[in-house]
């Protein structure tokens, strides 16, 4: 099964219309801190969901800071 | 076939200030405005039951248009919030108004759905029974629950009531419903201890998952499509929903009704506050759509004409 990546994240991101422009976002560096709130963080794990196929259960999401760590997270999955 | 033929409502005059609570819940007053969608959240004052604020919703009705109290033959609050476990809240109503012993009353006990699922079930039991007047209630104070130290509601709900008028001369009619179930999720909204408990990712999941489907299957079921639809009315749970839903079914923003800057999540009475705007100034032959959505977890959607 083919490995995630943070682009693919990034896809999903302006897909669901999260931040004007998804291209300037860190990978390294807290959602939170770059105009993602807790609303847009809900649609982007169900955005996740949808598309990747996967569940993403309420206890895994306090580590999902970065993209980053969603793509370290969802490889573990896989 | 009955219709909606006018709605009153009653919108507490007292109202809290989510601008005051930016600091508490370290939030700002975009995220109010432009995610939650709520300013102010309207509250009764605490000594209030549902059923006052059903007959406040009536005198407003009342100061709409002539109600001919004898005439009325059934009478339905939409409440889970009731005054008392037993009684049903609608026996209350009946009372006070003073309406006839012919007249059947009875709750339902539905949330944010409602509304949309009243509107079938009290127009069928009219049809079935030779009816041709009834008063829909919906009051549902969910102050009386709220844990205010809770982000994930503490924002969101508002007080209100509306009653609507359904009339076998109306012209405004339902042309078909769409209703569903998803009662494995049924803790995600939840009344525990008396305090609301609601896991707002769960609910969003639903919701945006749910609603578009919804809308597709009765469109397809009344053989219409989405452009043919003038108007949209989706409960107004927050404005990050209302705009997912619209995005997600593919929808005109521009015909997408949405105010709850000034109440809140006002649960049942969502829908009729917003319809109460505007009912009298529909035009023959155009179509609006109702969809209400959340405790249960249940939906219920449906497309009315204006005939």
């Amino acid at each position: 099964m083919s490995k995630v990546t943070a682009q693919q994240i990034l896809d999903v991101i302006s897909k669901a219309n999260i931040v004007k422009d998804e291209e300037a976002l860190a990978n390294d560096k807290p959602l939170s801190e770059q105009g993602v709130d807790s609303l847009d963080f809900s649609g982007l794990l169900f955005n996740l969901e949808e598309t990747l196929k996967i569940e993403i259960p309420d206890e895994d999401i306090d580590g999902l800071l970065t993209i980053n760590d969603i793509v370290t997270y969802i490889n573990t999955k896989k | 076939m009955i219709g909606l033929a006018q709605i009153g409502c009653y919108v507490p005059e007292r109202k809290v200030s989510n601008l005051d609570l930016m600091e508490k819940f370290d939030t700002d007053e975009a995220f109010i405005r432009d995610k939650i969608g709520v300013i102010h959240r309207t509250r009764k004052e605490e000594e209030q039951k549902a059923s006052d604020l059903c007959l406040k919703a009536f005198e407003n009705l009342e100061s709409k248009q002539n109600i001919a109290i004898e005439d009325i033959e059934c009478c339905v609050v939409v409440t889970q919030n009731p005054d008392f476990n037993i009684p049903h809240t609608s026996a209350i109503v009946h009372g006070v108004l003073g309406l006839p012993e012919s007249c059947a009353s009875f709750d339902i006990s539905l949330g944010c759905s409602g509304y949309v699922y009243a509107l079938s079930i009290v127009t069928a039991f009219m049809q079935a029974n030779g009816m041709n007047k009834a008063l829909l209630f919906t009051a549902d104070p969910y102050s009386d629950i709220i844990d205010e130290e809770d982000k994930n509601t503490a924002l969101i709900f508002g007080d209100a009531a509306t009653v609507t008028l359904l009339d076998g001369d109306a012209k405004l009619k339902p042309l078909g419903f769409d209703f569903g179930s998803k009662g494995i999720g049924y803790k995600n909204l939840i009344n525990q201890d008396n305090k609301l408990y609601m896991n707002g990712r769960a609910v969003f999941n639903f919701t945006a998952s749910t609603v578009p489907i919804s809308i597709r299957n009765l469109l397809k079921k009344l053989d219409l499509n989405k452009e043919q639809i003038d108007k949209w009315y989706f409960h107004q749970g927050s404005k990050y929903i209302v705009d997912t839903i619209t995005a997600r079914a593919g929808l005109d923003k521009e015909k997408v009704v949405f105010d709850m800057y000034e109440y809140g999540n006002t649960a049942s009475s969502s829908i009729p506050l917003l319809l109460s705007k505007d009912i009298l100034h529909l035009q023959k032959g155009q179509k609006i759509a109702l969809s209400g959505f959340g405790v249960g977890l249940s939906w219920a959607s449906t497309i009315l004409e204006q005939f």
